[in-house]
């Protein structure tokens, strides 16, 4: 959807909207690295070079682990304006059928994509037998708001039946880091911020060039519209959920690869960070959840130059509030036509 | 209707042949003890449940033989529930326990697990409540004479930590603390950096977290910055796997610097904590006097049952269950209240001692109604009023080769 709500089905419907909101949206970002460069070099100033250089190394990689793991929400509540309380869940259950397959003998990256894999068609399959149903009954959106933080619940206590609570690990190195000159970057981190940027840019482009990409934004715009003009909902339905459960699989297994220990409560204390990416971001946007998280875990580190670390969410998510009264549409989101 | 009051009679008459031949009044029928074991077997310290789950097993297989041996009609069983390092699913598995039959409990492992299930539901029922916490703040909260603790409140584990920086690192050098964010670590980093000052050291920083959060990069740059000479760390398993983790990715970490408290005790370092961060490591728990038959035959024991290696506060929590059981031999109750009341009379000073070697003769004796003096695994107990324990020796160990080993004993007050 991005920045160019280029969409056939509604360009017709407000060209201007189109071009507004093609120049609001980059000048919103440039507000945005505009403001945290100035504040950069403001926290250089008084607390040093490297130490901020540091932290600002530390935002980027808490950033990415949620960036991550907030594409695949992103995706399913901007297009099928669904509030997901189970995707957390999904990338808990994306490590732990890494485990499963390596347990069956799988070696670690076939397990990985084995894992994926997994991780999608169970997102399909909780399409067939909870969301269909759903719609078809014309649920509510507290009803099925309800419905995902259940489902939620089914996902990690299945995980926890046949897993067990205790803590467990992946086995990865995760005490190796690469040294730029005095400052510290895990290499497993620096893997998940790659792939992170990677899936940003391939879904958003995918999301713009490809058909079934396009599909999906007509779809988010006006479903109705895009029934009548062709498009076989129904698929579209399918293929978000099978891409946003391939990504919650792979943002689950980097994360429990990277932090290096993992309970199935995981994606529980990670949920909130994902919304708040999703939301900051701007909701249905590719780029958004992952720059989204980055503004998000940036503000954490660096508020650790100035206050005791223990403060470092209650300040993270201050500044989110904050900057949610400048943009309540999120970064790169659009701003609500009146239909 | 004859015939009813009759049997009725009869009964009357078997009672009473049973109340002689007893010599008691209360344990006339035979006594059935369950003690409640509100075991950590998940979350934050699972590390400590599965050897506190023996220890109580242990307990109760002991106090069997030993009434046993001595003739007694009572008999010990063990009922076990997940606290999950969860105040409210402490509270719900202290409540399973209770409707198990539960007379007393032992754990569980953290402050506020304790907290909830005193106020929940033990301090209104009367049951002792034996936690393995050892924050010092559950010396001021109002228990009502239930709480008491095996293990020694942190106070003296500060005191503990400066010992061992001293013996392996020095006098007067300077120390980073890091703690996870909960009431033990609080209280023990407090503690422990009035006592440090006190002996001329330096604290360069007092690094807290947020067990929440997915990345602890920048908390452990902080607690490597100024390059101190030791760093204290008071943290569970489950957080230090990252927290270390992310120590040792500052590349300024120094692993045989750490000087860990006693929640990061363990016979094997868990395979999920990174082995560099605590490779050379030092650590205090506390200890029990070795050397005594008690401790050999403890040790002995817990070898031929198999299973989990043993582990700190192991004697601890068996050494609760043993007094639980003494206590409701002396009250001739399983009634929750009668046992709390009788726990200071079988550890009472100047009373004949028994320790498990001749506990059959120490249940002979309870059985009588005069106080005697358990003498435990992990030494002797002189409650204080708050249900404290006046033991004050720790064990001072380091890791090597990932398996836990004790350098020395240090004896505090």
């Amino acid at each position: 959807m991005s920045a160019t709500p280029t969409v056939r089905a509604s360009a017709a419907e407000d060209d201007a909207s189109a071009v507004r909101s093609r120049l609001a949206s980059p000048s919103r970002l440039t507000v945005l690295v505009a403001v945290m460069a100035v504040v950069f070099c403001l926290l250089a100033a008084l607390f040093g070079l490297v130490p901020t250089a540091q932290a600002t190394i530390n935002g980027f990689v808490a950033g990415s682990y949620t960036g991550l793991g907030a594409i695949g929400l992103t995706l399913v509540l901007g297009i099928l304006k669904l509030v997901n309380f189970a995707h957390g869940d999904l990338l808990v259950a994306g490590a732990y059928f890494t485990i499963l397959f390596a347990w069956l003998g799988l070696p670690l990256p076939l397990a990985m994509l084995g894992a994926m894999v997994a991780t999608a068609a169970l997102a399909l399959v909780t399409e067939k037998i909870v969301w269909q149903p759903l719609r078809q009954a014309k649920a509510g959106t507290l009803q099925l708001f309800l419905s995902a933080i259940g489902l939620g619940l089914v996902i990690r206590f299945s995980v926890q039946f046949f897993a067990g609570s205790q803590v467990r690990t992946l086995g990865a190195n995760v005490v190796d880091s690469i040294a730029l000159g005095p400052l510290r970057l895990g290499t497993l981190q620096a893997v998940a911020l790659l792939v992170g940027l990677a899936a940003m840019l391939l879904v958003g482009l995918a999301l713009r060039f490809t058909g079934i990409g396009k599909e999906m934004r007509a779809f988010a715009d006006n479903r109705a519209l895009a029934e009548v003009s062709g498009i076989d909902t129904q698929h579209v339905i399918n293929m978000t959920w099978i891409v946003s459960g391939f990504l919650a699989g792979l943002a689950g297994i980097l994360y429990a690869t990277a932090i290096g220990s993992f309970n199935p409560n995981f994606g529980l204390t990670l949920l909130l960070s994902l919304f708040a990416a999703t939301v900051l971001g701007g909701i249905g946007n590719a780029y958004g959840a992952l720059v989204g998280g980055l503004v998000i875990g940036l503000s954490q580190e660096w508020s650790t130059l100035m206050f005791n670390a223990r403060w470092k969410p209650a300040v993270g998510f201050a500044l989110l509030i904050l900057m949610l009264l400048f943009m309540p549409q999120g970064i790169f989101g659009r701003k609500k036509r009146g239909s | 209707m004859s015939w009813r009051i009759e049997r009725l009679g009869g009964w009357a008459a078997v009672s009473a042949i049973a109340f002689v031949v007893s010599g008691h009044g209360a344990s006339a029928e035979s006594l059935d003890l369950k003690i409640g074991a509100l075991l950590e077997a998940s979350g934050p310290l699972s590390e400590i449940g599965p050897p506190a789950e023996k220890a109580t097993n242990l307990a109760a297989e002991v106090a069997n033989k030993a009434a046993k041996d001595a003739g007694a009609t009572i008999k010990v069983g063990v009922v076990t529930a997940d606290a999950q390092g969860d105040p409210q699913a402490a509270l719900s598995a202290a409540r399973t326990l209770v409707d198990k039959g539960a007379s007393c409990i032992l754990g569980p492992g953290t402050t506020p697990e304790s907290i909830s299930v005193l106020n929940g539901i033990t301090m209104q029922r009367k049951i002792t409540l034996w936690p393995l916490a050892s924050s010092t703040r559950l010396r001021t909260v109002k228990d009502d004479g239930t709480i008491y603790r095996t293990v020694a409140a942190d106070d003296l584990q500060s005191k503990a930590l400066v010992q061992a920086i001293e013996n392996h690192v020095g006098k007067g050098k300077s120390v980073a603390i890091v703690f996870r964010n909960e009431p033990y670590g609080d209280a023990l980093s407090k503690s422990f950096t009035t006592d440090w000052k006190a002996t001329g050291g330096t604290i360069t920083t007092t690094v807290s977290f947020d067990p929440q959060q997915q990345s602890f990069d920048s908390e452990a740059g902080q607690v490597v910055a100024d390059n101190p000479d030791a760093y204290v760390v008071i943290d569970y398993p489950e957080t230090y796997a990252k927290f270390g983790a992310a120590l040792v990715r500052t590349g300024k970490f120094d692993a045989k610097k750490v000087f860990v408290a006693d929640a990061l005790s363990f016979a094997n370092v868990p395979e999920n904590i990174p082995a560099e961060a605590l490779e050379g490591a030092y650590g205090v728990a506390g200890g029990s006097p070795t050397g005594t038959e008690t401790y050999k035959l403890f040790n002995k024991l817990w070898d031929e049952a198999g299973g989990v290696a043993n582990a700190s506060y192991t004697a601890n929590t068996f050494d609760a269950g043993i007094l639980c059981f003494l206590a409701a031999v002396q009250a001739g109750s399983t009634e929750p209240g009668a046992i709390r009341d009788k726990i200071r009379s079988v550890t009472q000073d100047g009373a004949p001692q028994f320790t498990i070697a001749n506990l059959s003769e120490a249940v002979k004796a309870a059985e009588t109604g005069k106080p005697i003096d358990y003498v435990g695994v992990s030494g002797l107990f002189r409650f204080k009023d708050n249900g404290d324990p006046s033991t004050s020796l720790y064990d001072v160990f380091q890791y090597k080769g990932g398996k836990q080993v004790k350098v020395e004993q240090v004896n505090v007050k």
